[in-house]
C-alpha cells in the first residue's frame, strides 16, 4: 500500500475526560498531539503500559454469561469531542473589562447582561482587582466578598477549576461562601437521611458490592427517574450501558418509571410507565396502600427493622386525613392507570427488586423532593431492604468491586496541603463563618431583610446540621451584605433555581464589582464587570485520581500538558496567584511548591508508595489498580443490617429505618411540607405547582427537566459535532440552533406546533425559546427540556433565546426548611412565538439580534467583545 | 479482506462513532487518503435514529450508516477520473488528488455514503481510516470509540459466524458492512378488566394476517402487556384476538405495516 503516513503525532498524553471535577476523575482518555495542536482524543487503553496478566480484574457471572472489563475506557461523546471545547470560538482569549464599568467612576450595574467588553492587560486587570479587594475589605469588611467556587468541571487536582479564589480570600481573613447544595440529589439529602440516617449524599450507604449482589439476586430493577444512558456520562463514561445490556442478558427485568422515554428506557426498558412529573409520591403511596391491605410486604422485617410503621400506615390508609391512598386516588394525581399501578405494586412485591438511580433530574429535583425520596426508602424497607437483591443503586457509582490498596484521599482533607484542600472544601462544606446556600444567592443579593435558613445544604454536612438555623448577613459585627462577587462558577443563571431573578439580582447597584474567571464567555460571565481567561485541562500539567466508581478500573494518572494555553489564558490556580502576588500573598497561596512536588505529594496521599515506586509511576505515567483478591466476599449494602439490626444498626436515633421521624417531629412540629412521616403534598406556601392549581388555567403543562444528554449541566453546549445530534439542538428557520423542547404529538397538535418550529415555554417568571421536538418519547401533559443551555438573553431577566430553562424555575427552594433546588415539576405553557413578539423583542433590545453567531458552535466570544480600537 | 460488523442490538445511540470520524478527519489532512472533512454537515458515518410506536409502547432504533466498502462499488464504476480505487484489503477510497469534483459517484452511491465538499471541490467519504491501518493501528476510529462493542472491524474470515447471521441490503454492490439484529416491527398493547380495574395476566393474544394463514401467539405478562416483537416486514393487515377463561375480545383488522401500539384494551373477564 506504500502510502503509510506518520499518524501518531509527536506525543501522547493521558487525561481524565470526565467532567465531574474536584475529587476523582473518570472516563480516561489518550490525547495525541501534533505540532502543538490536539490531533485526536481517544479511549484509554488500560493495558498501554501494563501486562494484562499482572492485573487482577473483577468478573460478574450468571447463567454462563459474563461481564468483565474490556481494557478500554468508554468515554462519552462530549468527552471524545473535547478538542472542540479547547478550540471553541467561545473561548475567552484575554482579560476583559466591561466597557461601561469604571472602578473610579460610573459602574453602570444596570447594563450587566447588555454591555460588551474590551481587552485589558493582565497587569492592569490584576491591579484593578487587587485595589477593589482592598477597597471592599476596608470599607465593608471581608465578608462583603462572595466567592462562588464550587461544582463540576474538568478533572484536575493541582489546577482544579473551582474554589481557588477561596485560598487567597481565606488567607486575607475570610469571605462569604456560596455553599453548594445537593444539586442532583436533593431529595435524598433532605428526605432519605431522615429515614435511614446519613448515607452518602443521603443515598443508600454502605452500598459495597451491590452491583454483584443485584446481578446475582435481583429479578427486577426499577429505574425510577433514572437514566443510565445519560447521567453517568459526565463522570465515568458509558460503563453503565454495558452493565444494562448484561443485566438484560441475564434476565433482570428493567422497568422505567419516568415522564419521558429517556435514553436508557429507549433501548433497555421491558416496561415504561410514564408518570406525570413530580407526582411519584402518589404512585409510591398507592403501592404501599396495596401492600398493606393485601399483606404483601415483609412483615417480619418491618417488625424488627422499622420504627413508626403504624403512623405511616395511618396516613396511607387514610386514618389520619380521611383520604385512603388507593390506586384510584393515585391515578388522578400521577396519571398512571389504576390497573398499571396495581400491576406494578404486585410485581414489586412478587419479584426480588432493587431501585436504580444515577443522580437525577425531575424525580429528585422538584418541589418537596424529600417526599418521593423518603417514600422510596419506605417501599424498599417494606420489601426487606438489604436482603439479597434488594438495594438502592447509585448505579455503579457505588457498589462496584473493591480495588486492592485503593485507600482514596478526600481532597478536602485538611491534613493535605491547603492548596489542594481548600478549593475542594468550597464544593462540599460550609467552612466559612459567613455563608449563603447556593439556592438563596439571588435572594441574598436582593432581599432587604436578613435571610434565615435551616442548615446550609453543604453536601458533606450531617443530618443534624439541618436543625441549625443560620442567618445572612451574619448578625455580628463581621456581617456584611455582598458588595463584590468573585466567581469561577458562572452558571447560576442556567443551572440553578430562579435564573431570571438571578439576572435581576446581578444588576444590583449594591454589588459594586463582579469578577468572573472561566474558559468560555457564557452565562453569568455576561453579567460580570471583569472576566479573566481560565484555561482547560489540556493546557496544564496535572495529576488525576480516576477513582470515582462507575468505570471498569481505578487508576491514578499523570496528566502532562498537551498543548500551550490558548490566547493569554491561565489555569484557575495561576489566575488567583497573579492576583495574590499583587496583594502580597503569592507565597502563602503557592506554598512555594512546584508542580512536580505536588504530583509527588498526591502520589503519597494515595499511598501509592506502598504499591509502586515514584520512578515506575513516572515512567508508566499511571498506576492501575487490581481488583482486591477477596472483593466477592464484601457484604452487600445493608445486608448486615438486614441480617441483624441489633448488631449492625443504622445511624438514625432509633437505629432503625424511621418511617416516622421523631427528630423531625421535634424540630419542625409545624412543617406541613416535610412532616415526620412522608406524605403527598398538594400545595404549600412555597409552591403551587400541581395540576389542581388554578394556575393551570394559564399554565396547564408540567415541566420536566433532566440533566442533559449532551452536556454536563452547562458544560459542552458549544461542541459543533454533538450539536448535530437531533436531540441536542434544533435549527430554527432563522438558522439559530435552539434547545429542543419535547412535546407529545397530541399536545403539539393542540397548539398547532410542528417539529422544528421555534416555540416558547413560559410562566409568570419569563419566557424561554426553544425548538419543537414533537415526539412519542414523552407522555401528554408534559413539556420537557434539559437544563444547562447557555443563556442568550433577549431581554435579561425576562426572555431567553438560548433555552436556559432554569431562568423560569420556581422562586422557592425544596421546602420551607430545606434549601435545596426545585427546578423540575412545575407549571408552564408552551406556544408558538408570534410575529408581534419577535417584533417587540427586536424593538426593545436590537443588540440581542445583532450578536455574532456561529451556526455550528452557537454563541461566540466576539459577540460580546468590542474590536480593539473601537470604543 | 476487511469487514465491519454492526450489531444493532448493542447500539446505544451514543454517537461516539460519528464523533470519532470527525475527530479524526476534521481539520486533519490525511492526503493521499483524504483531505479534511468539513466541521459540520458531513457524516462519513452517520447515526440514524427512529422513534417507533406510541406512548407508552415506544422504542428507539439506532443505526450507524456508512460506506459499505462494496465488492462491486457503483461509485468506482462510474468515476471517470479513476479517482476511486479498491485496496487489497477491500477498503474503497476516493483519492483526493485525482478527484475532479464531478459528483457522479455521489449520485450513484446507493447508500448515500458520499458527501461533496464544496470548498475543496471533492467527493469525500469513509476511508475505513486506511491511513491508520497502514500505520499499524488495529481498527478505524469509529470502532475504537464504540463503548459497547456494537461495532467490530477485522478480517472477514474471522467473522464468518456473524456474517452468516447478517442482514444487509441485498443490492448488487455486495457491501462489506454487516448488520446484525436489525430491529423488527412490533404490535403491542395492554389488556385490562374495566370493572375490576386490573390488568389481565396470562391472556392468549393471537395476531392473524387478514390475507393468509399466518398467525402469531403470545401471552400477556404481569403488567397485562402483550408484545409481538417479530411482526413480518412490509404491508400487513391483521386482526387480534384476546382470550382468557372463556372471555374473548377481537380487534378488527388494522394496518400493521409499521409498529403498532393498540393501547389499553378493556376486556371483561367472565
Amino acid at each position: 500500500m506504500g502510502n503509510s503516513k506518520d499518524t501518531r503525532g509527536d506525543k501522547t498524553v493521558f487525561r481524565s475526560l470526565g467532567l465531574g471535577g474536584f475529587y476523582g476523575g473518570g472516563a480516561e482518555g489518550m490525547v495525541d498531539v501534533k505540532d502543538g495542536k490536539i490531533l485526536r482524543v481517544r479511549p484509554f487503553r488500560f493495558d498501554y503500559k501494563y501486562e494484562r496478566e499482572k492485573i487482577r480484574t473483577w468478573k460478574f457471572e450468571k447463567d454462563g454469561k459474563v461481564l468483565e472489563p474490556t481494557w478500554k475506557s468508554m468515554p462519552s461523546p462530549f468527552s471524545l469531542a473535547y478538542k472542540k471545547r479547547v478550540y471553541s470560538p467561545n473561548r475567552i482569549k484575554y482579560p476583559l473589562i466591561r466597557v461601561d464599568w469604571d472602578p473610579n467612576g460610573e459602574r453602570n450595574p444596570q447594563n450587566r447582561g447588555k454591555s460588551k467588553y474590551r481587552r485589558i492587560s493582565w497587569d492592569e486587570v490584576t491591579t484593578i482587582i487587587a485595589n477593589e479587594i482592598r477597597r471592599i475589605h476596608a470599607k465593608y469588611g471581608v465578608n462583603a466578598i462572595l466567592m462562588q467556587g464550587d461544582g463540576h468541571g474538568e478533572c484536575k487536582t493541582i489546577n482544579t477549576p473551582h474554589g481557588q479564589p477561596g485560598i487567597l480570600l481565606d488567607h486575607m481573613g475570610g469571605f462569604t461562601l456560596q455553599v453548594r447544595n445537593a444539586d442532583s440529589w436533593e431529595g435524598w439529602y433532605w428526605g432519605a437521611k431522615h429515614v435511614w440516617g446519613q448515607g452518602v449524599q443521603g443515598m443508600y450507604w454502605p452500598a459495597h458490592n451491590i452491583v454483584k449482589d443485584s446481578t446475582d439476586h435481583s429479578e427486577m430493577v426499577l429505574f425510577w427517574g433514572c437514566d443510565p444512558e445519560t447521567t453517568p456520562w459526565g463522570f465515568t463514561g458509558q460503563f453503565c450501558s454495558s452493565l444494562m445490556y448484561f443485566w438484560k442478558d441475564i434476565g433482570i427485568k428493567q422497568v422505567y418509571i419516568c415522564p419521558d422515554l429517556n435514553y436508557g428506557a429507549a433501548i433497555h426498558a421491558d416496561k415504561w410507565i410514564p408518570v406525570l412529573p413530580n407526582t411519584d409520591a402518589a404512585l409510591q403511596l398507592a403501592i404501599a396502600y396495596l401492600w398493606i391491605v393485601e399483606g404483601t410486604y415483609d412483615k417480619e422485617y418491618v417488625e424488627t427493622h422499622v420504627t413508626g410503621f403504624d403512623k405511616f400506615c395511618d396516613y396511607v390508609l387514610g386514618k389520619e386525613d380521611g383520604v385512603p391512598k388507593t390506586p384510584e386516588w393515585a391515578s388522578t394525581k400521577c396519571g398512571v392507570a389504576e390497573w398499571t399501578i396495581k400491576a406494578l405494586a404486585r410485581e414489586f412485591a412478587r419479584k426480588v427488586t432493587s431501585i436504580a438511580h444515577y443522580f437525577g433530574g425531575g424525580y429528585i429535583r422538584g418541589p418537596w423532593s424529600h417526599e418521593p425520596a423518603r417514600l422510596e426508602v419506605c417501599l424498599l424497607g417494606m420489601q426487606g431492604l438489604g436482603k439479597p437483591g434488594v438495594h438502592q443503586h447509585q448505579l455503579s457509582y457505588f457498589g462496584m468491586p473493591r480495588m486492592e490498596g485503593l485507600t482514596g484521599t478526600s481532597f478536602w482533607n485538611p491534613e493535605i496541603m491547603e492548596r489542594l484542600a481548600l478549593p475542594v472544601l468550597s464544593s462540599v462544606a460550609n467552612w466559612q463563618e459567613s455563608v449563603i446556600p447556593k439556592t438563596l444567592v439571588h435572594k441574598a443579593l436582593k432581599s432587604e431583610e436578613p435571610l434565615k435558613f435551616m442548615g446550609t445544604g453543604a453536601i458533606e454536612a450531617s443530618v443534624v446540621s439541618q436543625f441549625k438555623e443560620h442567618e445572612f448577613p451574619l448578625p455580628t459585627k463581621d456581617g456584611s451584605r455582598i458588595r463584590m462577587i468573585w466567581t469561577d462558577t458562572p452558571c447560576r443563571t442556567t443551572c440553578w433555581n430562579g435564573g431570571n431573578e438571578t439576572e435581576e439580582a446581578l444588576r444590583s447597584p449594591e454589588v459594586e464589582c463582579i469578577l468572573a474567571q472561566h474558559p468560555w464567555l457564557e452565562n453569568d460571565c455576561l453579567f460580570s464587570d471583569i472576566i479573566l481567561p481560565a484555561n482547560t485541562h489540556m493546557e496544564v500539567e496535572d495529576i488525576v485520581t480516576n477513582i470515582r466508581q462507575g468505570g471498569q478500573f481505578a487508576d491514578v494518572m499523570l496528566c502532562h500538558k498537551a498543548v500551550e494555553p490558548v490566547g493569554e489564558s491561565k489555569s484557575d490556580f495561576e489566575i488567583v496567584l497573579e492576583v495574590a502576588k499583587k496583594l502580597g500573598y503569592g507565597e502563602q497561596v503557592s506554598e512555594g511548591a512546584t508542580t512536580e512536588e505536588i504530583q509527588r505529594k498526591v502520589f503519597e496521599y494515595m499511598n501509592l508508595d506502598k504499591l509502586t515506586t515514584w520512578e515506575e509511576f513516572k515512567e508508566k505515567g499511571y498506576y492501575l489498580y487490581s481488583a482486591a483478591e477477596d472483593w466477592e466476599s464484601d457484604p452487600a449494602g445493608f445486608s448486615r443490617f438486614a441480617e441483624n439490626p441489633e448488631k449492625s444498626p443504622l445511624g438514625t436515633p432509633s437505629r432503625k429505618l424511621e418511617f416516622y421521624s421523631e427528630r423531625l417531629a421535634k424540630h419542625f412540629p409545624d412543617d406541613k411540607e416535610r412532616p415526620p412521616s412522608p406524605q403527598w403534598i398538594e400545595k404549600s406556601e412555597m409552591h403551587d405547582e400541581r395540576l389542581s392549581s388554578p394556575r393551570t388555567k394559564d399554565y396547564p403543562l408540567l415541566l420536566m427537566s433532566n440533566h442533559g444528554r449532551w452536556r454536563v449541566h452547562s458544560q459542552c453546549d458549544d461542541i459543533t459535532w454533538t450539536r448535530e445530534a437531533p436531540t441536542m439542538k434544533i435549527t430554527g428557520h432563522d438558522g439559530y440552533k435552539y434547545e429542543p423542547i419535547w412535546l407529545h404529538t397530541s399536545e403539539a397538535e393542540k397548539r398547532g406546533i410542528k417539529s422544528g418550529d421555534i416555540i416558547k415555554i413560559f410562566n409568570e417568571r419569563g419566557i424561554v425559546l426553544g425548538g419543537a421536538y414533537v415526539t412519542e418519547r414523552l407522555r401528554p401533559g408534559v413539556a420537557y427540556i434539559d437544563h444547562g443551555a447557555r443563556i442568550d438573553p433577549i431581554i435579561p431577566g425576562k426572555v431567553d433565546r438560548g433555552g436556559a430553562i432554569n431562568t423560569i424555575s420556581p422562586d422557592g427552594v425544596t421546602s420551607k426548611n430545606a434549601v435545596g433546588q426545585a427546578t423540575s415539576g412545575y407549571l408552564v405553557q408552551v406556544g408558538r412565538v408570534t410575529a408581534q413578539e419577535w417584533e417587540e423583542w427586536r424593538r426593545e433590545n436590537p443588540a440581542a439580534f445583532e450578536r455574532t453567531y456561529d451556526s455550528g458552535a452557537g454563541l461566540r466570544f466576539d459577540a460580546w467583545v468590542v474590536k480593539e480600537g473601537v470604543k | 479482506m476487511k469487514a465491519f460488523i454492526v450489531d444493532l442490538s448493542r447500539c446505544n445511540g451514543c454517537y461516539c462513532c460519528q464523533i470519532a470520524c470527525k475527530d479524526e478527519h476534521v481539520a486533519n489532512d490525511w492526503t493521499p487518503y483524504a483531505k479534511p472533512q468539513p466541521d459540520t454537515g458531513q457524516f462519513w458515518i452517520k447515526v440514524r435514529e427512529t422513534v417507533r410506536g406510541t406512548v407508552p409502547k415506544v422504542k428507539i432504533s439506532y443505526e450507524p450508516g456508512m460506506c459499505l466498502h462494496c465488492d462491486n462499488p457503483e461509485c468506482l464504476n462510474v468515476c471517470k477520473s479513476e479517482a476511486i480505487y479498491r485496496r487489497e484489503d477491500g477498503l474503497v477510497v476516493i483519492d483526493p488528488l485525482k478527484c475532479t469534483g464531478c459528483k457522479l459517484c455521489a449520485d450513484y452511491c446507493l447508500h448515500d455514503a458520499i458527501y461533496f465538499n464544496e470548498d475543496l471541490n471533492l467527493a469525500q467519504k469513509c476511508t475505513g481510516c486506511a491511513h491508520l491501518l497502514d500505520d499499524g493501528w488495529d481498527v478505524p476510529r469509529c470502532v475504537d470509540n464504540c463503548p459497547t462493542g456494537a461495532m467490530k472491524f477485522g478480517e472477514e474470515a474471522d467473522f464468518q459466524e456473524q456474517i452468516a447471521k447478517a442482514e444487509y441490503k441485498s443490492d448488487s454492490c455486495k457491501g462489506r458492512v454487516y448488520y446484525l439484529n436489525r430491529p423488527k416491527k412490533f404490535v403491542a398493547g395492554t389488556v385490562y378488566d374495566p370493572v375490576e380495574k386490573e390488568v389481565v395476566i396470562g391472556a392468549t393474544c393471537t395476531l392473524k394476517d387478514k390475507y393468509s394463514d399466518r398467525s402469531f401467539s403470545v401471552e400477556t405478562d404481569n403488567f397485562g402487556d402483550f408484545w409481538f416483537r417479530e411482526v413480518p416486514e412490509g404491508e400487513f393487515f391483521c386482526s387480534l384476538t384476546i382470550e382468557k377463561g372463556g372471555a374473548r375480545k377481537t380487534i378488527e383488522p388494522f394496518d400493521a405495516s409499521s409498529d403498532v401500539n393498540l393501547g389499553d384494551i378493556p376486556m371483561r373477564l367472565l
